[in-house]
């Protein structure tokens, strides 16, 4: 008996990361003392773990358990990935959600870094270019894609643009499937992201010390080499965030491509969207199921790759 | 130089010259001031095409060579949309469901926020690591058994069914916000109040609360404006009844350009006059909290 009380004493002593201590089974009078010290607490979190437990976790269940069923229930099965896989707006879907994530972030971060860049500088005008540069975070998103009407039209500013400029000779027909209607959506989601991903990176430029120096140092060949082997490698945690973070939310896109192109050019979310609004709910929650395996598949990749390389430069 | 300085009280005028040679940016000073012009332009440019078209006759908006300045400018568009029967019915439902999601998100998350800012560091990251990374969540995961549920329940086409949709992207935010606003305010005033015979729940509510102020108005804006903004699942949930963002969205589909365009910038106004407002917030403070760990 003693000897069992000092083991869960000594349990709950070494324990220090769970902070309020676990109550221990058959001890009615800690379970009773724990309640009445951390009984408020409690009652405070509650309602967040319920909710984020019923309305996030539930449902992320219940879309696996509907994708290895049919309609009715009954046996597991793999048909309604079967189904899914072997439709060409899926393959599409598919590729087109890559290539605008590919694309996008590649822009977006290549931008994100010169304005924060920029922003990082002490320059006259600078509060009216950072809020300049804020402006897309206070559109929405739907009309984001709205506004990208305008200029990806055949009709549109972009072709208008080009060919004052005497780029192209011809209009170009931008809203087709394939790389051009992946890019016209890209440029869309840059417009919108540019804004979170410049802060992301400033944040991280105004942790460095020194850091307006060497932004605004950057010249020649030596401030490019500083540039690369010092200021990159001490950004990286905001770098990472940032490519992370945009990531996720590319694979994740919905309102622009379901504005500027609907079923024309489908992306993974507005598959899943048509889908369920056609009514095979269960084909619509493999398919979503797939887009949440990209994105651990992208997130546990790039983690472990990073990871190995920082364990490399050590 | 010195007595320069002295004589010239300005002391902007003796550092120039000093300090140019320093701050030369990457491409010089020319180009720094071409490429912050550029993008400054680029970025401003969508909004203002937008307005262009919507104060255009369609005939100018249909034009096969768009124009860069507008020809006529017509108020028309305007007077047709801003019309109580076309706009009512979605500005009724994106205001209730707007304001409804910010107070029960700050309502659910200030309590819990407070609680894990009190815990020791490594479950407090731990914690709100936990709620970031439900971003990965696909959405659409989330609201295909949603709305079948919120069918099923009659809650699809209510204002109540919608902002319990928007609390799942809501909640996480306004924890992570408040958790930070929490963290700074000293534990030191909170034992001084129990000092003084307060109980818990009134130090709460006298000391901490209004210290938190500002923090939560700024989360509670946020989740507003995301509740504002949101189409996924008001697409979802909404069959018969439409949001602000809907019929953005039905117009664009199938409405005339000028249409578009104008509820387009019906629709931003107030959002963007709400984070021109709130960028003295927005800054990298959060973010580089969240970076840092």
């Amino acid at each position: 008996m003693a000897r069992d009380g000092s083991a869960v004493g000594v349990l709950v002593a070494s324990d220090r990361a769970v902070v309020p201590p676990t109550p221990t089974f058959g001890q009615p009078a800690g379970l009773q003392r724990w309640l009445a010290r951390y009984w408020l607490d409690i009652v405070l979190v509650t309602p967040l773990f319920l909710y984020v437990f019923f309305f996030m976790l539930v449902p992320v269940v219940q879309s696996i358990y509907l994708s290895f069923t049919l309609e009715g229930a009954g046996q597991p099965t793999f048909d309604n990935y079967r189904t899914v896989i072997n439709r060409s707006q899926f393959r599409d879907a598919f590729v087109n959600t890559l290539g605008i994530s590919i694309i996008g972030v590649t822009m977006e971060m290549t931008v994100g870094i010169i304005i924060a860049l920029m922003l990082a500088r002490a320059f006259r005008g600078r509060g009216l270019f950072r809020s300049i540069v804020l402006v897309p975070l206070g559109v929405p998103t739907i009309v984001a894609g709205a506004a990208m009407l305008y200029f990806i039209g055949f009709n549109g500013y972009l072709n208008e643009i080009l060919l004052d400029l005497g780029i192209i000779d011809v209009p170009i027909y931008w809203q087709q499937s394939g790389l051009r209607g992946m890019f016209a959506i890209a440029l869309a989601d840059l417009w919108k992201t540019t804004p979170l991903v410049v802060l992301i990176l400033l944040a991280g430029l105004e942790s460095i010390p020194g850091d307006v120096y060497e932004a605004a140092s950057v010249d020649g060949a030596d401030g490019w080499r500083r540039f690369w082997d010092h200021t990159i490698p001490l950004l990286m945690p905001s770098i990472t965030m940032a490519l992370i973070l945009r990531v996720i939310d590319a694979f994740r896109i919905f309102d622009i491509a379901l504005v500027l192109a609907g079923q024309a050019i489908p992306v993974m979310s507005s598959f899943v969207y048509f889908d369920y609004q056609a009514g095979s709910i269960n084909t619509a929650a493999a398919a979503a199921v797939i887009l949440l395996l990209m994105i651990l598949v992208f997130v546990v990749a790039y983690l472990l790759l990073v990871a190995r390389r920082t364990e490399d430069v050590r | 130089m010195s007595a320069t300085v002295a004589r010239i009280p300005d002391n902007r005028q003796p550092t120039i010259p000093d300090a140019a040679p320093e701050r030369r940016p990457p491409w010089g000073d020319v180009g720094f001031w071409v490429l912050a012009i550029l993008f400054a332009t680029i970025l401003l440019l969508p909004l203002y095409v937008l307005f262009k078209v919507s104060v255009s006759t369609l005939a100018e908006a249909t034009a096969p060579r768009p124009s860069y300045l507008p020809r006529e400018i017509t108020w028309a568009n305007w007077g047709r949309l801003l019309n109580w029967d076309i706009i009512g019915d979605p500005l009724r439902h994106s205001l209730i469901v707007a304001f409804s999601t910010a107070i029960v998100a700050v309502l659910i998350a200030a309590p819990a926020a407070y609680v894990i800012s009190r815990l020791p560091r490594g479950t407090r990251y731990f914690i709100v690591l936990g709620l970031l990374l439900t971003r990965m969540f696909p959405e659409v995961i989330i609201a295909t058994p949603i709305a079948a549920n919120f069918f099923s329940w009659g809650l699809n086409d209510t204002n109540v069914g919608l902002a319990l949709a928007h609390l799942i992207r809501a909640l996480p935010l306004v924890t992570w916000v408040l958790v930070g606003t929490f963290e700074v305010i000293p534990r030191d005033l909170e034992e001084a109040s129990a000092v003084d015979g307060s109980g818990r729940v009134g130090t709460l509510l006298r000391v901490v609360l209004p210290l938190a102020a500002p923090g939560i108005a700024v989360a509670a804006i946020f989740a507003w404006l995301d509740s504002w903004n949101d189409l996924l699942y008001a697409i979802y949930l909404f069959l018969t009844e439409r949001t602000l963002p809907l019929i953005t969205y039905y117009y664009a589909n199938r409405g005339t350009v000028t249409d578009v365009a104008t509820f387009s910038i019906i629709l931003t106004i107030p959002v963007l006059l709400l984070t021109l407002f709130l960028q003295r917030w927005i800054r990298s403070g959060y973010l580089s909290g969240a970076v840092k760990g």
